[in-house]
């Protein structure tokens, strides 16, 4: 599902770079965290399967598509079978619940029908019912969070990055907040998760890469986040 | 669907910056008034310049006894000078018709021109007024040979032409064509800033919803086109308020001008009115498109 084959990312103005000949598989229905301090190149990973960056050298596949031979023109069709979700939430604040949702259909000119049907859905899987009419400011951070999750599952994509989700929850809350990602990958979408937060990393028992200074220290199958001694 | 959310975003974005969209909206409304000014004043002249073309004609006065002229030297022409003088006329290229008018049709004329006048008409003898030939021309444009031609000749007074009478007015009109065009172009230069600035402004606000419809995929058109519909929106308002300013200035200003010169065959069409507002129009909004769209791709990542 997600492919890199020896990517070297430096970013300009900056000699060291951000990710190292990095090669990893992720296949399909797997469940990643991206773990490694701040500034290892987890970030620049997540950029580089939306295309955000392009690598100074080696090949990324992403859904069995090459990104360097992807068009301008198609990325935005590449975007939309990738979901994401951050530590900041990113919710329109005019918007409720159901709005944010759906503005993430209506910018990709779904057809009001299917809005209607799908996100009061989606509200549901993520925990939120009857919340749909809330506003973001009347939520909590957890329930913020699960709104992001909702606009960017809403669209069934096939592979979900989140960059820290639970970086401004409260680990209680944060449970929560995992729950609905392992919900999601049991629909069969492919999760990477880059995260700080040992806890929920040992707790899932998940494939786990670790990164330090752009290259790859680390690649367990059932792994915690500290090293393995 | 798609029209309904792209309208409520140009909406919002026109709301969000209502003063820069008044300023917008005026500086267009402006400079597509004087653009089309300026057009009008070219085919005003075109107009009148064929009018005049039609009637132009050069008259050769002849000499007469004590005319002033020094090339009459005190004497008149004599009748053998005149028929001399009238082959010379039809034999030189380019004239078309010669036609003799004696001192009583010229003094008709001359109460004809000056009836309102008539201190001066009063005042003036049929002796007064010289004898001459009137000459039409195949083409008007060519009456610098014609007249070289005839100038100078024994008997010949003076020679007029009376395109050089009104040579004046049409150059005041050519300079005011060209003052109005080149204030047209100085504010649809900033016109098209404005736009920049407004859609850079617009692009601030709504980074936040960009930022997540480049996100979840939404097409570069998608998210551009909400901002270059406000620029398009903002032209086609300032457009009518041209519109406007364009008819105003046809009904109280150049029919009044040619009312004034006499002529009624000389007046605009409300069909050239129509053609300049539209080509205005199409001006105005294909500025207001290049200005988002150049400003969009600095100021919005796609």
């Amino acid at each position: 599902m997600i492919h890199f084959d020896n990517v070297t990312k430096v970013y300009a103005n900056q000699n060291r770079p951000a990710l190292d000949h990095v090669s990893v598989d992720v296949d399909k229905g797997e469940f990643v965290f991206l773990v490694g301090p701040s500034g290892s190149g987890k970030s620049t990973f997540l950029r580089l399967i939306l295309k955000e960056e392009r690598p100074n050298s080696g090949a990324i596949h992403v859904a069995g598509k090459d990104l360097a031979r992807l068009s301008n023109f198609k990325v935005p069709h590449l975007r939309r079978r990738i979901g994401c979700v951050f530590q900041d939430f990113r919710l329109l604040p005019n918007k409720n619940v159901y709005e944010n949702v759906a503005f993430a259909l209506e910018v990709i000119g779904k057809p009001r029908r299917f809005i209607r049907k799908v996100v009061p859905e989606v509200v549901e899987l993520v925990g939120l019912e009857g919340k749909a009419h809330r506003m973001p400011d009347e939520l909590s951070g957890g329930e913020q969070q699960r709104v992001a999750m909702a606009r960017a599952f809403v669209n069934r994509p096939m592979i979900l990055l989140a960059d820290e989700p639970t970086g401004n929850i409260d680990p209680a809350t944060s449970i929560g907040i995992m729950k609905v990602l392992d919900r999601i990958n049991r629909t069969g979408t492919t999760v990477v998760m880059a995260t700080h937060d040992a806890a929920i990393v040992d707790s899932m028992r998940k494939r786990v890469v670790e990164l330090e200074d752009g290259k790859i220290v680390r690649d367990q199958s059932r792994g915690v986040y500290g090293q393995a001694y | 669907m798609r029209a309904n959310f792209i309208f409520s975003e140009v909406w919002i974005g026109l709301r969000r910056n209502l003063t820069m969209t008044i300023a917008v909206i005026i500086t267009v409304a402006v400079g597509m008034a004087m653009l089309g000014v300026g057009l009008m004043i070219n085919s005003q002249v075109g107009l009148m310049k064929g009018y005049w073309d039609d009637k132009v004609e050069i008259s050769v006065f002849l000499c007469k006894k004590g005319t002033a002229m020094p090339a009459c030297n005190g004497k008149a022409i004599t009748p053998a000078q005149r028929t001399a003088l009238e082959a010379h006329i039809k034999g030189t290229p380019g004239v078309k018709q010669v036609w003799f008018e004696d001192e009583a049709t010229a003094y008709e004329n001359f109460k004809d021109s000056y009836s309102t006048n008539k201190a001066l008409v009063d005042a003036t003898r049929v002796e007064d007024l010289p004898q001459s030939f009137r000459v039409s021309l195949q083409d008007p444009g060519n009456y610098q040979s014609v007249i070289q031609a005839v100038t100078g000749r024994p008997g010949v007074a003076q020679v007029l032409d009376q395109r050089q009478l009104i040579a004046p007015f049409f150059s005041l009109l050519d300079t005011l064509a060209f003052a109005a065009l080149t204030v047209a172009i100085v504010l649809v230069l900033a016109a098209a800033l404005l736009i920049g600035n407004t859609v850079r402004l617009s692009a601030f606000n709504r980074r936040r919803e960009t930022g997540i419809m480049r996100l979840v995929g939404a097409s570069n058109l998608y998210i551009q086109l909400p901002f270059i519909m406000e620029g398009v929106i903002a032209g086609l308002v300032g457009g009518v308020f041209a519109a406007v300013i364009l008819i105003m200035a046809k009904v109280f200003l150049f029919d009044e001008v040619v009312r004034f010169f006499g002529d009624v065959t000389a007046v605009l069409s409300w069909n050239d009115l129509a053609q300049t507002i539209t080509f205005t129009m199409i001006i105005g909004v294909v500025i207001c498109i290049l200005a988002s769209f150049v400003t969009l791709r600095r100021y919005l990542r796609v």
